[in-house]
């Protein structure tokens, strides 16, 4: 039986960085989400009291 | 007046000590158990313990107060 | 009289032995004594070890095609990808994400692991096991029973019950594996950073993150979907806080019951001629290596983060980006208060630790789709 080493070297390279996007993109999400959480949560509490100027900062764009 | 303190969450397994024992640094003063592991508290510094504030079988949640030291 | 006696011997199993039948008894009687006496995972090694058993019995038919009662388990459960679903539905109504949300970055430490997983493929091509056996084999680093059975099933069905013994027993055996791996590469300077308190996570992040990932991952990975989509739906159960009985259900009554089922298939697919090869004892080998080197790459993962952050993290938690939870993140924490009696990680590695449940569905989608 013939190994098929282009294949393999597809399957390997295209599973790390293939993981690797997807965890970096979930991570972006995942801090994404919590600052406009954050940012929504604080308006409810106490508008005025503590105006903390949470505009998206760095990672926001994408 | 130091406080020791839950450095993580979970339920108190063990007290081993009481109001008025002198205990001195690295004593293991409450065992606590999270995810089925038993975690040892250590005494941060010596002193009398002057109050416990949990007994066996309470949860408690990280930086919750355990014992105060005098 | 006599007549009755000889057709009784002749209709019985016993004088079709064959001696593959009889190693595998003793295969059997090991993995018992080993979820009995040594409570290795004895939640899924006790029923797989009796499957084994009782595929093993000549004339049983236990796993005729069409025809044994074993088999419907087997097609109707693992066959049609229905039980590793659905222990996932469970296992997201027990895990808690928060110290992920807590520390996102731990996601990263979670696909570090996974490098360790195609390492392994790649070794495994080299040993000679063709690509969707290699696949299969590599999966087992990952540290995940549920996805190793539902990749095997798809690619490599042959081998089924080997990776899914050496997956679930080299979990149980993540506090003998990891550490040597971890002291080996860490140092004991860095083995004794400690961690900051981990920022509190409000409700609403919790019930928004099983439906942004879920969302997120099916997306990106559509072969992901059976088992994201019951890992996040049964989280949301748990985070919504309004269908308590659906969460209950999902991770006691009916994660048991599909536990059986599991069991018991896994291990009836391991009759003498199927697992009796050098090929398969071989897997054994390599799922030991996949798990070591998934080990090594969560650390190496966590040590090359620490040169750009500011906050350093202890790269110990790095080792529990293979699933394995929670035995991982148990070891981190047991490693690391052994270095410094006052550290502990056991949160801290909680977070790459769910992380790594993630990391491997998506490694194991992403070798689905290239060799599905």
């Amino acid at each position: 039986m013939e190994t098929d080493w282009s294949k393999v070297m597809e399957v390997f390279t295209t599973g790390i960085i293939g993981v690797f996007v997807v965890m970096i993109l979930l991570q972006i999400l995942t801090q994404l989400s919590t600052r406009v959480i954050d940012f929504v949560e604080n308006l409810g509490k106490g508008e005025g009291s503590s105006p903390e100027p949470k505009s998206p900062t760095a990672p926001s764009k994408d | 007046m130091p406080e020791l303190l839950a450095p993580i969450a979970g339920n108190v397994w063990k007290v081993l000590v009481a109001v008025g024992d002198k205990v001195e640094l690295d004593d293991e003063l409450i065992i606590l158990e999270a995810l089925k592991m038993e975690t040892p508290i250590y005494c941060d510094d010596g002193g009398t313990v002057s109050e416990v504030r949990v007994k066996e079988g309470d949860s408690v949640n990280e930086g919750d107060v355990l014992v105060v030291i005098d | 009289m006599l007549d009755i006696l000889k057709d009784l011997i002749y209709s019985s199993g016993a004088v079709s032995l064959t001696g593959g039948n009889l190693v595998m008894w003793l295969v059997s009687f090991v993995l018992l004594y080993l979820a009995i006496k040594k409570q290795y995972e004895p939640l899924l090694l006790l029923p797989i070890a009796f499957g084994i058993l009782i595929v093993n019995l000549p004339l049983t038919f236990l796993m005729e095609p069409e025809h044994g009662l074993v088999w419907f388990f087997y097609h109707y459960g693992i066959e049609l990808d229905i039980i590793p679903p659905l222990i996932f539905l469970g296992l997201g109504a027990m895990i808690d994400f928060g110290p992920l949300i807590a520390n996102p970055k731990t996601l990263l430490l979670g696909a570090g692991a996974q490098a360790g997983l195609y390492v392994t493929f790649f070794a495994a091509v080299l040993f000679g096991f063709d690509l969707q056996e290699a696949a299969s084999i590599a999966i087992i680093g990952g540290a995940d029973g549920p996805t190793t059975i539902f990749l095997t099933s798809k690619l490599a069905p042959h081998l089924l019950g080997a990776t899914a013994v050496s997956a679930y027993a080299y979990m149980a055996l993540v506090p003998i594996i990891q550490p040597p791996m971890m002291k080996l590469l860490t140092t004991e300077h860095e083995r004794k950073i400690v961690m900051g308190k981990l920022r509190p996570v409000s409700k609403l992040q919790r019930i928004c993150f099983p439906i942004v990932t879920a969302m997120a991952i099916m997306l990106m990975v559509p072969t992901a979907a059976p088992l994201i989509s019951m890992l996040m739906l049964g989280n949301l159960f748990k985070e919504s806080g309004v269908v308590e009985r659906l969460s209950k259900a999902a991770s006691n009554e009916l994660m048991n019951i599909v536990t059986i089922f599991l069991g018991l298939s896994v291990g009836a697919t391991m009759t003498a001629g199927t697992f009796l090869s050098p090929k398969v004892l071989f897997i054994f080998f390599l799922g030991l290596f996949a798990f070591i080197v998934s080990t090594g790459a969560g650390l190496i993962m966590a040590k090359v983060m620490n040169l750009f952050l500011k906050d350093k993290i202890n790269p110990l938690i790095g080792a529990a980006g293979v699933s394995a939870v929670p035995m991982a993140a148990r070891c981190v924490h047991k490693v690391g208060s052994e270095a410094n009696r006052r550290n502990y990680l056991l949160m801290h590695a909680m977070g790459p630790n769910v992380a790594g449940v993630i990391g491997t569905v998506v490694a194991a989608a992403i070798l689905l789709k290239n060799l599905g």
